[in-house]
């Protein structure tokens, strides 16, 4: 089975100046845990993560996010995230970022969904720009 | 590829019902309970989407969504095979009702909402993933009514936009969108009428008003207008000539118009794409129309009944240029 087959085809994304607040109300409101980062071509050149927004916020206790007891008070968390929400998005994404294209195997999609522990996967075209994503639910929905 | 944009999608919500009652006094029990119903996306884009999806031609619907409802129109879209590509928005994506009575389905009640506000960092990031679409479609089209608080003059822009990076565009719109942006040269342009049959101050009251409403905007640069006649016929205004399109099915056969006629021009765009001639396109399309309005289903993707429905279909050239 090739990825074509079992994506998702949604290319919501934002561009890398989108400001840090922004991208909580459309993480929020597309419920997506992450979201790539596209240039003006579209192509992928980021990712960006629920969790690297924490990361920012607390990079500090962010090794120990597993367990909230570690965070002695959310008010550091709410003061830091207020701090960096007028920062663009690329002073946090993640430049490597782990795609398919849509002629990929459904394994290598999957392979990548499992070792790497992201619930979308990015799908590119041949000029890497975005054309949908592969969700995990996408995998396991086809497994079953 | 080819880009479909709804400013103002909706759920479509649609009630089949025994007999609708509407009480004229208070009574105790006024309930109208529902045979049976069915939720989708709507608005003219998203129907000209789903159709073309059907028909197996990739497009991707481009809008504003918010909400719950926002959600349901994303998620039917993409189960029907269309790639979305929607900002999302403070406000709730509206909800239209149509309410179908037991054998007069061809005369539905109709309660359409205005649609949520879009703000202006809204429509900004929505015109800069539109600007970075553009340039990789051939068709755009512009479909359905602007939400409140954006300028009824944004067609146009989009319009302009899409020219500029070497697409054609359809406008299927009314009232000051319409206006605004013919003037655009849009390639092929489908009034909407359906709440004043009036065109650029010309009473569609007849077939040669029609034609000269139709003309009037190809001299402006448009390739073709198609503007609703009766319910079964259109007319169809070229630079060099007039078509007029009929079927001798009966309304009393319509079983749900909703989407009806946004599946007619989307069967003209979908032959129009395939480089068919004018007269082919205009009859499919017309028969694509027949077929969701016969059918209970909203919008009718199953080809051999649409090519069933073009034995019913007519398209006279009626008039040549300068006659």
């Amino acid at each position: 089975m090739k990825v074509r087959e079992i994506m998702t085809r949604d290319l919501t994304a934002v561009e890398r100046d989108v400001p840090v607040r922004e991208l909580i109300f459309i993480l929020e409101n597309a419920e997506m845990p992450n979201m790539p980062v596209v240039d003006d071509d579209g192509q992928l050149i980021g990712f960006i993560s629920e969790k690297d927004l924490i990361r920012a916020a607390l990079p500090g206790y962010f090794e120990l996010l597993h367990s909230a007891s570690f965070i002695p008070d959310m008010n550091q968390l709410s003061t830091k995230l207020m701090q960096i929400a007028d920062d663009p998005i690329e002073k946090y994404m993640r430049r490597e970022v782990h795609y398919v294209t849509e002629d990929d195997d459904d394994l290598r999609a999957a392979d990548l969904v499992i070792r790497q522990g992201v619930k979308n996967l990015p799908v590119v075209d041949a000029e890497k720009r975005l054309v949908g994503r592969v969700r995990r639910i996408d995998l396991l929905r086809y497994l079953l | 590829m080819i880009i479909t944009v709804t400013l103002n999608p909706a759920v479509d919500k649609i009630y089949w019902v025994e007999h609708l009652r509407i009480c004229e006094v208070t009574e105790e029990e006024f309930l109208t309970r529902a045979l049976r119903s069915a939720t989708s996306a709507g608005g003219k884009g998203v129907n000209m989407s789903v159709f073309l999806s059907g028909m197996g031609m990739e497009n991707v619907a481009m809008g504003f969504v918010g909400g719950h409802t926002g959600h349901v129109v994303v998620r039917d879209l993409r189960d029907r095979g269309v790639t979305t590509n929607f900002i999302w928005t403070r406000e709730e994506t509206r909800t239209n009702i149509t309410v179908l009575e037991k054998g007069r389905e061809n005369v539905p009640l109709f309660i359409g909402e205005a649609g949520g506000g879009v703000t202006p960092l809204e429509l900004d990031r929505f015109l800069r993933r539109y600007r970075r679409m553009v340039g990789r479609a051939e068709w755009v089209v512009l479909a359905g009514s602007v939400p409140p608080g954006v300028d009824p003059g944004i067609y146009r822009e989009l319009a302009s936009l899409a020219q500029a990076a070497g697409a054609k565009v359809v406008l299927s719109a009314g009232g000051e969108p319409l206006v605004q942006t013919f003037e655009a040269c849009p390639y092929l342009v489908k009034p909407d009428t359906r709440e004043h049959r009036e065109l650029l101050g010309i009473d569609l009251a007849s077939r040669e008003k029609i034609i000269e409403a139709g003309r009037h905007i190809t001299s402006c640069g448009a390739q073709m207008v198609v503007i609703s006649h009766q319910v079964t016929g259109d007319i169809a205004v070229t630079r060099d000539a007039v078509w007029e399109i009929r079927t001798p099915v009966r309304t009393a056969e319509f079983r749900n118009l909703v989407g009806a006629d946004d599946v007619f021009l989307g069967g003209i765009l979908f032959r129009l794409v395939q480089n068919d001639p004018v007269e082919e396109a205009l009859r499919f399309g017309l028969a694509a129309g027949l077929a969701s309005a016969e059918s209970e289903e909203k919008v009718c993707v199953d080809l051999r009944r649409i090519e069933a429905e073009m034995e019913k279909v007519t398209a006279e050239r009626i008039e040549r240029e300068g006659t």
